[in-house]
């Protein structure tokens, strides 16, 4: 009765909450077969982490840091004719299955061509998380954070300006 | 574009509906939980599974050998040996299956998710591709005396040469088994560095990842020679 409950109380929340898994997989994957991928993932590390979740900080604060973990922490196969770390941008397909608007669907594809780590920051940034929260999501200090959110965004406008 | 133009985008990004259009069912997210991990410690996972599978298969096959030549006392206490090498193998491999870390766990921040995964990597699952390797020898070996069984009924006594070509035989195996095994491994791995080199930018320098690097290499060459020797000592039991 007390999984049941659980496990429908989790439903509930993920589903609650779901743009943040839409949004990271956006940023993280190249085309839709890699973010539904990356979804499930995310949803199979959630549910096992769950029973960890104290309530210390706001869920959606914790769904982030988790699906900022396993998207950073996936790491893509070998492959013999691709290699995704040289042209990340040559293959990035954002799809038609979100109806976003154009500056943010030119925001996220520009996300998309940042560096791991500098994704994480600007997508917990974007979300109005403090700089005291972001560092303790990636784990530098306050005063790094500040600095790293300059020179992302310094960046993530220089690549806007190349896509419009 | 300025930066300080991204702030602007900002409130747009909050109140951005386009998302919401897309949603995952319950029974979507219901579905997601019956599916298997894809996640590179699920690899890892399979990986050691199926050594442990193959090692058990083979230390069933050298049972074979001990009682088809249970009347050679050299040959017995040979395989027996063997069969303690498979059963510790295996034991480890069980110790490694557990100990591999999880990812998305709540409380860790990325980086120190990143430097547990990287240091384990680095520090103990590489022994565990050793130990995965030495399967293609100890196969090689299995079948060569049951093929040695079958054509000639016995084990004939070697010369040099047919030590070095069975020794040369047996660390040829092994080797390829390593090698495949270890540029997968560093492929997983060098991503990993990648990221957390991303957040260290200033601290972590590339010496340290040289280290590791050298560290490996080291370990690599003791236990290859470890593993010559032990096999030409037990050639040389064998097949005197």
């Amino acid at each position: 009765m007390t999984n049941q409950r659980t496990d429908k109380h989790f439903l509930e929340l993920i589903h609650r909450h779901q743009s943040i898994l839409h949004k990271i997989c956006f940023a993280y994957c190249k085309n839709r077969s890699d973010r539904e991928d990356l979804q499930q993932e995310i949803v199979l590390q959630l549910w096992k982490s769950y029973p960890s979740f104290r309530g210390n900080s706001q869920f959606s604060t914790w769904m982030y840091r988790v699906a900022l973990n396993t998207a950073i922490n996936r790491t893509s196969k070998p492959g013999i004719l691709t290699d995704s770390s040289k042209a990340p941008e040559a293959a990035y397909d954002p799809g038609d299955d979100y109806e976003l608007s154009e500056e943010i669907r030119i925001l996220h594809m520009a996300i998309a061509r940042l560096k791991k780590i500098e994704k994480a920051i600007i997508l917990l940034w974007l979300e109005e998380l403090s700089y005291e929260e972001i560092a303790e999501t990636i784990g530098i200090t306050a005063k790094n954070v500040s600095v790293r959110i300059v020179r992302v965004k310094t960046r993530l406008a220089e690549i806007i300006q190349k896509l419009q | 574009m300025k930066a300080t133009d991204i702030d602007s985008l900002k409130s747009a990004w909050k109140n951005e509906q386009g998302f919401e259009n897309k949603t995952l069912s319950q029974t979507d997210i219901e579905k997601f939980l019956q599916k298997k991990s894809k996640d590179i410690t699920h690899l890892f996972k399979v990986g050691l599974t199926i050594d442990v599978v193959l090692k058990s298969i083979i230390g069933v096959s050298l049972m074979g050998i001990i009682i088809l030549f249970s009347g050679n006392q050299q040959m017995v206490i040979s395989m027996t040996a063997i069969l303690g090498l498979i059963l510790w193998a295996i034991w480890f491999q069980l110790k490694m299956y557990r100990s591999i870390p999880q990812t998305g766990m709540s409380e860790p921040a990325i980086r120190t998710s990143l430097e547990a995964r990287i240091q384990f990597y680095h520090q103990r699952y590489v022994k565990s591709l050793y130990i995965g390797a030495l399967s293609n020898s100890l196969f090689f070996i299995s079948g060569s005396l049951y093929y040695f069984y079958f054509k000639y009924g016995e084990i004939r006594p070697m010369d040099i040469v047919d030590f070095l070509v069975f020794g040369t035989a047996i660390i040829i195996a092994f080797v390829i088994g390593a090698v495949a095994q270890i540029a997968q491994h560093n492929f997983h791995v060098k991503q990993l560095e990648s990221c957390l080199q991303e957040i260290d930018e200033e601290t972590m320098t590339a010496l340290t990842i040289k280290e590791q690097r050298n560290k490996k290499l080291k370990l690599f060459f003791i236990a290859l020679t470890a593993l010559v020797c032990g096999l030409l000592l037990l050639a040389y039991f064998v097949f005197r």
